[in-house]
């Protein structure tokens, strides 16, 4: 009787988790069976082509546009990357009376919104000639990713010893020795974990990208790809077919590191 | 003595070096612009000019009833927060039950956090169109009389917005609330069970109570993600519209200041902007901070 009800149940579940993953998966097949369409078969008539993919390459610069991504993402999570292991390990394990304040500003900024700094952001940048090349994009989004980046740092590095870090400092080691050969080894985990979350954000990005980056030659694929769909100049399975392409990498980087961004995301609830 | 203290100003010292990059960078591009939106909030700036107003700025934006109409529009998407935070609960109690598959299942409702808004909005677009999904599935259910044009409707559109909203926390909520199950006490379930406790008497008195904090985080992740993180989306799939539609307040700072050139209201709805999610973010620290006396 148990048994039965127990299995009764289990196949309800199965059942609507197969619904439900439909439901996730659809954009994903909408895009798939659009781009392999001419824009004639879109409207109706049968069968498949490659012939939207051929017209995307054709028309559209994506082969730029996704080495623009590219080093607009490694530029952004390089400095991010930098900045948030040495000020973590700063405040983790170089405590002073200015440790916590800083620690509390760092975490403070996490609150800024990008809407409420963006339009002073923007005049600056444009001031100083930012907005011609990729360093205005690099600079913000590297402004955006560090503070949490820092946070998750200082985590991390609070959990090795003390004892390890003055051992060292004893044994003759320097603090940014210490941190070379100590603390970066130990701190490999979080680094990647900052590397996925940060690829994912800055890849999947438009409202920075969008403004600063004046220069159409400079454009990452999803603000390529946001401007094109505002445009409404539609032929939708091109569209489709770049949005594929747009999503390829990180969805790439997600199918390898699931568990790291899962560890970013539930960083912030705490113990 | 004199040793060891100056041991500790040698570490202060390269302290304040290391810390040096991430402050100088934040300060920057952060820091001094979220200082400065404050000023020129005050202010009529059209980017290059400013114009002091002083508090009548705020007056005046004040007595707009688009600013209102923005405001409600929020308002609405917060309707959506408790379906993004309970259906996703949901779906995690289901994968909790582990049955075949049920990591190959996560990972697909996880999936969607990985694309872009941009291309989220692109299909959702499709999805709701005349000729769209949606309709062929009403159709397909003999609801055929019902065929939608969401998009081009102002309610309708923003529902359209909340809808696509709602489908992408899927994956987020129910990966918190999957790590929330696994730090249940089932030793506690047990108990209760003992006593006799009903299936629903044991989820409300013992489970929901363990699952607080996941769900305070859930909550303010969803609405940090409405009021936020829809720009792309809303850009892509409505404008904005139709009319002021689906204009959210973070949508209406890039209009104001970057189709209208109004750069101080843009800068004054940025400190509004910011000033709710401050007013968010404390009152979560708060929350917890009295749960742990």
């Amino acid at each position: 009787m148990r048994r039965k009800r127990l299995s009764l149940k289990t196949i309800t579940a199965f059942i609507s988790m197969c619904v439900l993953a439909v439901v996730m998966l659809y954009p994903f097949a909408f895009m798939i069976n659009t781009s392999f369409k001419s824009k004639e078969q879109y409207f109706g008539q049968p069968g498949h082509s490659t012939a939207s993919w051929g017209k995307l390459f054709k028309t559209l610069p994506v082969t730029q546009q996704l080495l623009n991504s590219t080093v607009v993402c490694a530029g952004a999570i390089s400095i991010i990357l930098v900045v948030s292991t040495m000020a973590g390990f700063a405040i983790a394990k170089m405590r002073s009376k200015a440790s916590p304040v800083f620690f509390l500003g760092i975490v403070g900024a996490m609150l800024i919104p990008l809407q409420s700094i963006i339009i002073p952001a923007y005049i600056n940048a444009s001031k100083l000639n930012l907005l011609n090349g990729y360093w205005g994009a690099i600079f913000v989004y590297a402004a955006l990713g560090s503070p949490f980046a820092t946070f998750l740092m200082t985590s991390y590095f609070r959990g090795i010893p003390d004892d390890l870090v003055e051992a060292a400092i004893v044994d003759g080691l320097s603090y940014p020795k210490v941190f070379l050969k100590i603390g970066l080894p130990l701190a490999v985990p979080a680094i990647i974990t900052v590397i996925v979350l940060q690829f994912i954000q800055v890849w999947d990005d438009l409202l920075v990208g969008l403004l600063f980056i004046q220069e159409p030659a400079y454009r990452t694929i999803t603000v390529g790809l946001g401007a094109l769909s505002a445009g409404r100049v539609t032929d939708i399975p091109v569209l489709m077919a770049g949005s594929l392409i747009s999503a390829i990498p990180a969805v790439v980087v997600y199918l390898i590191f699931q568990r790291q961004l899962v560890n970013g995301l539930t960083a912030g609830i705490g113990k | 003595m004199a040793k060891k203290s100056s041991l500790h100003r040698a570490r202060t010292r390269t302290g304040i070096f290391f810390a040096a990059p991430a402050l100088i960078l934040v300060s920057a591009f952060l820091g001094i612009p979220i200082i400065q939106a404050g000023y020129f909030s005050f202010t009529e700036w059209n980017g290059v000019d400013a114009n002091w107003l002083g508090i009548s700025a705020y007056i005046q934006e004040f007595k707009n009833p688009i600013f209102w109409r923005v405001l409600e529009n929020n308002g609405l998407l917060l309707l959506g927060v408790p379906i993004a935070i309970l259906f996703p609960m949901g779906i995690a109690f289901l994968l909790n039950e582990k049955v075949m598959g049920w990591k190959i299942f996560r990972s697909i409702y996880f999936l969607p956090t990985a694309i872009s808004w941009v291309v989220i909005g692109m299909v959702s677009m499709r999805f709701f169109a005349q000729e769209g999904l949606l309709n062929e599935l009403l159709k397909a259910f003999g609801l055929g009389f019902i065929k939608t044009d969401l998009l081009s409707s102002e309610k309708g559109a923003l529902f359209a917005v909340a809808i696509t909203f709602i489908w992408s926390m899927v994956g987020t909520n129910s990966i918190i609330f999957l790590t929330g199950m696994a730090t249940l006490d089932q030793s506690l379930n047990e108990a209760a069970r003992m006593d006799g406790a009903s299936n629903f008497r044991i989820f409300r008195s013992i489970t929901l109570p363990q699952l607080n904090r996941f769900i305070q985080f859930s909550f303010v992740i969803t609405v940090i993600s409405a009021f936020t993180a829809l720009f792309s989306l809303i850009f892509v799939m409505t404008g904005g519209g139709p009319g002021f539609g689906t204009t959210t307040l973070e949508f209406f700072i890039f209009q104001s200041a970057f189709s209208r050139g109004n750069f101080g209201t843009g800068a004054m709805l940025g400190v509004i902007l910011f000033f709710m999610m401050a007013i968010l973010g404390i009152g979560q620290l708060l929350l917890m901070r009295n749960k742990d006396e």
